[in-house]
């Protein structure tokens, strides 16, 4: 289980599991090579933003509590993020990840904080585990 | 520089390595839109043509209709208006079906009003009725009401914010509102009702009316945001919803902001209000009130102005358009332009033009344009000379 949720946040990689490269699990290795497709599209906090869906409402950027905390005066506010390189950021009219260090979710204390997909009125936000 | 594609007027647009930045979508596509060229007659000419051809069709014109005016600044505003009165022509714009009633209400003082920086920083209650911000304004809900920490309202949206919504759908912002607020789903004037007898201390067709007027009076400041779908719900009849108003005002303070229009409509209404004493659909030739819709029917010639009336207005007016002498002074391409006899390219409003702005709270807003082009200002000004 610990092997596969560290798939999930790309801390292993399945190529360092050998027996599933064995020709008798060949079938079980080609399916779990497409159900970890989407772990590519993903960051390394797990998020995941459909830029289709996102009209660059800025709910998620302002509502984020890093955000609220390292710029009370610009994104804690509702103007645009002041941060020099802050996690999300609304570009060319739609929501991008700049920088995830800062995320809740990253690094060793992460906590699996949702406050910008709980917030996203279209579901453009979602996290792996979703 | 300051964002035209709605009435939030956002001030906080920056353009850095190419990208735009803070703009949504629908601030973005103002950068992206396909612009006109000056054409007379379907086809290519020089902008000294154009004009020519347009001086030519206003000053024959004997029922002028000038139509759009939104999406401009309020200096070319007023020359529209100054056109319209020296042409006895009858001038509209596209609040006789958007929010125009609700603006008027408003200038009338029937309505009490704020501004958006004061809901920003005291707001408790936000009511969305009839309106799904998240379509039509974007920014709306992010920047000035539900999740900004401003003012009395520090701790934002999980806890000093509380969300209602009154629409016919489960539209986007009406999830948000179930998540932590209220979503009444239901006709207007039954929600108006029901609102009504809680405050009488008796229960209507939707009885959590009654948590969000106990929720309302935890705070001194509460605000209702009205949309299309509120305007076409009451059907013209507002003094249901004005006694609503004023009955929760003696309990606590609601205000009310109109939601969702272009980005200059209400400047539009206030220059005609102080004008006219009506806030749209007005002919100087009669002094009466007059739509488009009907103004276009016996018109032989149409001044369209910052707008695209053959897209988003039924059909037969589209056919009318074609059959008139239409002129189009516009900076992108479209339906209308296509069937206009003249297209006169203009800059677009806080991009390539500058000039004041009202937003849907009634503050004036300084553009700051980042490039120069030719004003609406200068073209009405040029066909003013013939009038």
């Amino acid at each position: 289980m610990s092997f596969a949720f560290k798939l999930l946040t790309k801390e292993r990689k399945l190529e360092e599991c050998k027996p599933l490269y064995e020709p008798k699990y060949a079938a079980q290795r080609k399916k779990l090579e497409e159900m970890l497709k989407v772990v590519e599209k993903a960051t390394e906090t797990g998020l995941i933003v459909d830029e289709e869906k996102c009209v660059g409402c800025a709910n998620c950027v302002v509502s984020c509590p890093v955000h609220a905390e390292k710029d009370p005066y610009g994104a804690g506010m509702g103007r645009g993020v002041g941060l020099p390189d802050p996690i999300l950021r609304i570009e060319d009219g739609v929501v991008r990840v700049v920088n995830l260090s800062l995320c809740r979710r990253y690094g060793e204390n992460r906590t699996l904080c949702v406050v910008c997909r709980e917030n996203c009125p279209n579901d453009a936000i979602s996290f792996l585990e979703d | 520089m300051i964002c035209t594609g709605c009435s939030c007027l956002c001030d906080d647009i920056a353009i850095r390595d190419g990208k735009i930045l803070n703009a949504c979508r629908k601030g973005v596509k103002l950068f992206n839109v396909k612009r006109a060229i000056p054409m007379v007659n379907s086809k290519p000419s020089s902008f000294e043509e154009a004009i020519d051809r347009a001086k030519r069709i206003v000053s024959t014109a004997n029922k002028l209709v000038v139509f759009g005016l939104d999406t401009i600044p309020c200096e070319a505003q007023q020359k529209a208006i100054e056109l319209a009165e020296a042409k006895n022509a009858a001038i509209d714009d596209c609040s006789s079906f958007c929010l125009g009633d609700f603006v008027e209400l408003i200038l009338k003082g029937e309505l009490p009003t704020a501004t958006l920086e004061e809901v920003r920083d005291n707001a408790y209650v936000i009511v969305y009725w009839g309106s799904n911000p998240y379509q039509s304004l974007p920014r709306h809900m992010s920047r000035f009401t539900y999740y900004p920490r401003s003012g009395k309202r520090q701790r934002g949206y999980e806890e000093d914010r509380y969300l209602v919504v009154v629409d016919v759908r489960l539209s986007e912002t009406a999830k948000l509102a179930k998540k932590g607020g209220k979503f009444i789903m239901g006709n207007d004037a039954d929600v108006i009702d029901s609102f009504l007898k809680a405050l009488n201390g008796r229960a209507g067709k939707y009885p959590e009316v009654a948590a969000i007027i106990k929720e309302m009076q935890k705070a001194d400041f509460n605000v209702i945001f009205g949309g299309l779908g509120l305007k076409y719900g009451l059907r013209g009849d507002y003094s249901r919803f004005i006694e609503m108003v004023e009955k929760l005002n003696e309990f606590t303070r609601v205000v009310f902001i109109p939601a969702g229009f272009h980005a200059n409509m209400r400047g539009f209404n206030e220059l005609m209000y102080r004008k006219t004493g009506v806030v749209n659909a007005y002919d100087f030739s009669s002094n009466e009130r007059l739509t488009f819709s009907e103004a276009v029917k016996k018109a032989d010639a149409a001044l369209i102005i910052g707008s695209n009336p053959a897209k988003s207005l039924p059909s037969w007016i589209a056919k009318k358009l074609a059959q008139i002498d239409t002129i189009i002074v516009d900076p992108s391409q479209s339906l209308t332009s296509k069937i206009a006899k003249v297209v006169i390219p203009t800059a677009i409003s806080g991009i390539d033009q500058g000039g004041t702005m009202v937003r849907s709270d009634g503050v004036s807003v300084e553009l700051k344009p980042i490039r120069e082009g030719v004003t609406d200002a200068e073209v009405l000004s040029l066909l003013m000379e013939v009038v």
